[in-house]
């Protein structure tokens, strides 16, 4: 029921076509289905055989219903009909589309674009103009009207923004435009009201015929109000537009790629509109931290981005005297640690315990001179990045180790004293290049005695604060990586009231922006200074490049400033010191938006399914069953009787499972391969030659196994044209005339294997194929058209003195089954006359081709009880001896290549070593 | 080509056929004087080149025809008489009508090609006997060896085959002998006028009744048109399941009156169905065209 409940048509009169459906039913019945022809020689013995109980054929009752069913579904499908819509379009006129499309409705912008396609879909039907009209805009929207179709293209581009709408204008816009009927318009809300709700639905009101949309119950929108950095994590405030219903999440920390780092639980409690949550996070971890959102709301208003002040850096600081804990009012420790605590994780301790905690900030109190091997430490760690603090003391006034930002002067000044002349002094406008800029100087700081620098021309370009007199009161330096910066009074109000007062913090604070590796030039936020965007949030809380109309920020507007169009929400200013402009600001209230006169709906959350294309693919499937039935009744396809057919049917459908079958095969043809060394041979497609291949190779595997330390296993066929030849040091390869040509492809496979180090066995068999020897014999006929195309290398019969004489078994001729025939092998270099006499030449590698005539296979071949298959001739026992003598050497030559070479060497070899 | 292949195809199924027998001779047992010699002896003194007996002289015997060297050995007179050998002429009638090219889907064969292959082996068989065979109807007189058998062969697969379904009058010597090959569907009357025509100019026949299965058995059900095989005339069953059983009386009756005036003409009468082996129709053609002298050779 709860389908059809949401079922809706958007043409129901069609539906009256369902009527005409009896009288389908009475056609189809009488009209019977069409006869199947036959062809029938004795038709003459069947003329007036007309039997007796003669009935009309019928159409069968169930073809019958399965034909109505699919009338009835084409009149349901033309009727459009669809479910789940919720609202329905009243009126003639044009539509408008008012849509909010801010950060707060991002969070249910699926909603609102299944309820924008929805009203698309309706208007393309009853062909309505639409006009799409976003609040939420750089500048006022340009109303037209469009045809669906555009509309819909439109809408595409339509995307919530990261800033608050400005729906009078939008409204405004709206009510310029003339429209040639009264307008049904859709306020497609998010659900707040920014004090104008009311007046925007008047205007709409006057414009045309106003709905609005809303966010059902307890789905209104949320936001991030504030963060508070606490030492060990951030305090969240979550804010929710209306009281009721008890909202909870949970609110994260990311890091710079979005993962989520800690998350915290927050709740609302029933009749508050604010809600805290504590993310706990060590401050290793924190400062990884980039933004905090709220899980599973793809809202800006719901994302916090904390930008580079945020950060906690880890401080020590090292004073030289110890006397916090007596007079802690007088220690320097107490006030550095009080102005540094809310943004930084102080410890006391010293140097060596700094360095050795990996701070950012080196915090120096009254040292003088930094000595011994802590220097070097210092000195390191600045270079390294890290940013040392110093603060003037009476230490300071004598001896001054060379980690200062200028030269000082011994002694020091007082002013203000009972025996001085000048008096305290206050401080000047912070310089262009300082940091501090635009800090507010309060005019009660007052500087009663400090160090003082050398003057030099690099004074005033290393000085961040000046006094009214222009001595510099803070001077810092860049060493490698990192920052000396020297305040010239103490860190306790003994020299100066500055440690009183919040510029102290604030100096301070910027001081500790330095360790994130930003430029102090750009760190000031005085009234000139710009900070161009950085990176902007979309709608839905995701950094994006900023967009065009995206300006940069002055210094002077920075205190006041909202999200706007110009300056969306995003990270403004450079690297490392980026200021956050958040979507929510940290005083937002979100005002649910009450009553305001008009009619008002609940997203329905889910686009209407439109039916129609369905519902007429059922009925033409519906069709071609029939069809397929009809033809059946009628005789014109025939089931199949033969159970041939039926076979061939049911081979045609497992093709597909046997297909695979063959590259299994290969691979097992591969691993057998592969896992043995094994003898092969080629397979010519004649049985009785392969046959003799086989047997031949398996008697000389017999004899390498008995006589060698090679054993090879049972020997494989290959056929050059398909398998991998490169697992095979030597093919074997008998020579008939009724042997195919080679394709091409086989052709450079053998290319390849012999280019690779594979050795062939050419046996041309001459004696085997007939009386002729020699260049006419067959065999060589036959060798000749197979290997036309190969790239042979120069052949020559085998010197007495190549390597395959004396691989194994000491061998001058090579007789198989016959016995004289010449063996050629690849043409070796001429022997070098200088190296005198030597017993063996290889070469280098191994010739890839042996050609012989003595059909070697058959004199190697025996059967399974041992004995010889083919007669040798002319020399019985001591003959075929000799073949396998031969075969074996032939495998040690393609298995070792010319080490044996190298080992008749060896006593040339070993008579060199001697000298 | 096609025409020319399918000619040779027809003709290599009928000696295939034809090479599971012996050659057949012809039996004939009404014989005239002035028959053709033939290379075969007819079991009885005739003319001939073969020995067949020594009788007694008689006084109408010309004295050339004494054995004088048979009668030396006695007091009598003894004339060597040699067994009569002649051929047999057969001739072959194929139905070619339009109804003769059916074929349903319950037989692999239509009845024409069927009944040309019957014929041939047959025709083969005859020759390899040294039997003379003709066409019916095509202007040639009856022959022995290869080459007519290769004519009938021609003329029965390729040449654009006559549509007639009895066989056209035409001169037939007499003691001949007619292999009739049809499925006897023309009219009762029209056919029986045929028979009585070659059966009164002195020639023995035998019928061959091709009988394609679906028009025995009709397995036809539900609403189906019956169509001639011309394409002329119909007939629309409603329920075809119906009018199977008086169908098949009708068609076992027809039957009935062809065999029954075979039969009564002195004719053999065979029923071949296509779905059956063609083997089983020519042994017993063999049978029938041999008489009991075939017979005994086959034994």
């Amino acid at each position: 029921m709860s389908i059809l409940s949401g079922l809706s048509f958007g043409a129901p009169w069609i539906l009256a076509g369902l009527a005409i459906l009896p009288a389908i039913y009475w056609l189809l019945r009488v009209t019977p289905p069409a006869p199947r022809r036959v062809v029938f020689p004795p038709l003459r013995l069947l003329l007036g055989l007309e039997a007796p109980q003669e009935t009309p054929a019928r159409t069968p009752l169930w073809l019958l219903a399965l034909r109505l069913l699919a009338v009835a579904l084409v009149i349901a499908a033309l009727a459009a009909p669809s479910i789940g819509q919720s609202t329905k379009i009243g009126g003639t006129g044009p539509i408008v589309l008012f849509v909010d499309n801010d950060w707060a409705a991002a969070q249910g912008w699926k909603s609102r674009q299944a309820a924008i396609s929805d009203t698309l879909a309706d208007a393309a039907h009853a062909d309505r103009p639409v006009a799409i009209v976003p609040t939420t805009s750089a500048t006022a929207p340009v109303v037209s009207l469009f045809d669906a179709g555009e509309a819909e293209r439109g809408a595409r581009d339509l995307a919530p923004q990261s800033y608050l709408p400005n729906r009078m204008r939008a409204a405004a816009a709206l009510s310029k435009t003339k429209f040639a009927a009264t307008p049904e318009i859709f306020w497609l809300s998010d659900g707040l009201d920014y004090g104008d709700a009311q007046k925007v639905a008047e205007t709409l009101s006057r414009i045309g015929h106003l709905k609005i949309l809303s966010d059902a119950p307890g789905k209104g929108p949320l936001a991030l109000k504030s963060q508070q950095s606490e030492p060990d994590g951030f305090l969240v405030t979550v804010v929710l537009a209306s009281t009721e219903g008890a909202r909870e999440g949970d609110v994260e920390a990311q890091g710079s790629h979005g993962e989520g780092l800690a998350a915290a639980h927050f709740k609302f409690v029933p009749g508050k509109d604010e809600a805290t949550a504590k993310i706990v996070l060590p401050l290793e971890v924190r400062n990884e931290a980039e933004r905090l959102a709220v899980i599973n709301q793809d809202s800006a208003g719901t994302v916090r981005l904390l930008g580079a002040g945020a950060r906690r850096r880890a401080v020590e600081i090292v004073s030289a005297t110890n006397t916090e804990n007596q007079q802690p009012l007088l220690s320097d420790v107490f006030y550095l640690s009080r102005a540094l605590a809310p943004y930084a994780d102080v410890r006391k301790g010293t140097i060596e315990d700094a360095l050795a905690r990996n701070v950012s900030v080196l915090a120096l109190a009254d040292i003088g001179n930094v000595s011994g091997a802590d220097h070097d430490l210092v000195a390191q760690f600045v270079e390294n990045g890290g940013v040392l603090l110093r603060f003037a003391g009476g230490r300071m006034t004598t001896n001054v180790d060379d980690l200062v930002p200028v030269k000082l002067r011994v002694g020091g000044r007082y002013l203000g004293g009972a025996l001085a002349w000048a008096a305290p002094q206050h401080l000047a406008p912070f310089p262009d290049a300082s940091p501090f800029r635009g800090l507010t100087i309060p005019p009660e700081v007052t500087v009663s005695r400090q160090v003082l620098a050398e003057p030099s021309v690099e004074l005033g370009g290393h000085t961040w604060a000046r006094l009214t007199d222009g001595t510099p009161l803070v001077t810092a330096a860049q060493r490698g990586k990192g920052w000396i910066v020297l305040f010239h009074v103490t860190a306790s109000p003994a020299w100066s009231s500055l440690p009183l007062s919040g510029l102290y913090v604030d100096m301070l604070r910027r001081v500790l922006d330095l360790a994130g590796g930003a430029r102090p030039s750009e760190m000031g936020t005085d009234a000139a200074a710009v900070f161009p965007p950085y990176a902007t949030l979309d709608g839905f809380g995701q950094l994006v490049k900023p967009p065009s109309e995206a300006e940069p920020i002055r210094g002077s507007e920075l205190s006041k400033l909202r999200a706007s169009a110009t300056h969306p929400a995003g990270l403004y200013g450079g690297e490392g010191a980026q200021i956050a402009l958040n979507a929510a600001s940290d005083d937002i209230v979100l005002t649910p938006m009450g009553d305001v006169g008009a009619e008002s709906f609940a997203y329905s959350g889910v686009s209407a399914l439109q039916l129609e294309a369905p519902l007429l693919a059922l009925a033409i499937a519906i069709l071609l069953v029939d069809m397929a039935i009809s033809l059946r009744l009628r005789g014109f396809v025939a089931i199949p009787r033969n159970p041939f057919a039926t076979r061939a049917l049911l081979l045609l459908f497992c093709i597909p499972f046997v297909l695979p079958q063959p590259a299994r095969a290969d691979d097992a043809f591969d691993m057998k391969a592969a896992l043995d060394t094994r003898l092969a041979y080629v397979i010519t497609g004649l049985p009785d030659v392969d046959a003799i291949s086989k047997e031949g190779l398996e008697g000389l595997g017999r004899a390498l196994k008995a006589r060698t330390s090679y054993e090879p296993q049972e020997p494989v066929g290959v056929d050059v044209a398909k398998d991998d030849l490169s697992f095979f040091p030597l093919l074997y390869w008998p020579m008939d005339p009724r042997e195919q040509d080679l394709s091409p492809q086989a052709i450079s496979r053998i290319a390849d294997y012999m280019r690779n180090g594979g050795t062939i066995l050419f046996d041309t068999r001459d004696l085997s194929l007939g009386a002729i020897e020699g260049a006419d014999s067959p065999g060589e006929q036959t060798l000749r058209r197979l290997t036309a195309k190969l790239d042979m290398p120069p052949l020559q019969p085998v010197p007495s003195d190549h390597v395959l004489t004396k691989s194994f078994y000491l061998l001058q001729d090579f007789p198989g089954r016959w016995d004289g025939g010449k063996v050629w092998v690849e043409a070796l270099p001429p022997p070098d006359p200088d190296a005198g006499p030597q017993p063996a030449r290889g070469g280098d590698g191994v010739s890839p081709v042996i050609i012989g005539s003595n059909d070697w296979a058959a004199a190697w071949a025996v059967d399974s009880q041992d004995r010889p298959i083919a007669e040798v001739s002319p020399g019985g026992a001591d003959q075929r001896e000799m073949a396998y003598r031969f075969g074996i050497n032939v495998v040690m030559y393609a298995l070792t290549g010319n080490y044996k070479t190298d080992n008749v060497h060896a006593p040339a070899l070993l008579e060199r070593l001697g000298h | 080509m096609t025409e020319s292949g399918e000619w040779n195809a027809l003709r290599e199924q009928a000696e295939t056929l034809a090479a599971t027998l012996p050659p057949l001779l012809a039996a004939s047992e009404r014989l005239a004087a002035a028959v053709s010699l033939g290379v075969h002896g007819r079991r009885k003194s005739g003319m001939g080149e073969t020995f067949w007996q020594f009788r007694r002289y008689r006084s109408e015997d010309p004295s050339t025809a004494v054995d004088w060297r048979q009668s030396a050995k006695s007091q009598h007179l003894f004339v060597r008489e040699r067994e009569w050998e002649a051929s047999e002429a057969v001739w072959f009638w194929r139905d070619g009508s339009a109804n003769m090219r059916f074929k349903s889907d319950f037989s692999t064969v239509t009845k024409i090609d069927r009944a040309t292959v019957l014929a041939l082996a047959l025709g083969s068989l005859l020759v390899r006997g040294g039997e003379r065979i003709g066409l019916f109807g095509d202007g040639r007189l009856p022959a022995t060896g290869r080459i007519p058998l290769r004519r009938i062969a021609h003329a029965l697969a390729e040449l654009p085959p006559s549509h007639a379904a009895l066989p056209p009058e035409a001169p037939i010597g007499k003691n001949a002998q007619f292999v009739w090959l049809s499925d006897f569907l023309s009219p009762l009357g029209e056919f029986e006028s045929a028979l009585r025509r070659l059966a009164h100019g002195g020639v023995a026949g035998h019928l061959v009744h091709i009988i394609d299965p679906a028009e025995e058995d009709f397995p036809f059900a539900g609403r189906t048109r019956f169509e001639s095989a011309s394409g002329s005339e119909s007939e629309l069953l409603g329920r075809a399941e119906i009018v199977q059983q008086p169908y098949r009386a009708r068609f076992k009756a027809h039957n009935e009156a062809v065999s029954a005036l075979a039969r009564r003409l002195g004719w053999s009468y065979l029923a071949h169905r296509t779905d059956k082996r063609p083997e089983t129709a020519l042994v017993a053609l063999y049978a029938d065209l041999g008489g009991a002298h075939a017979r005994l050779r086959i034994a």
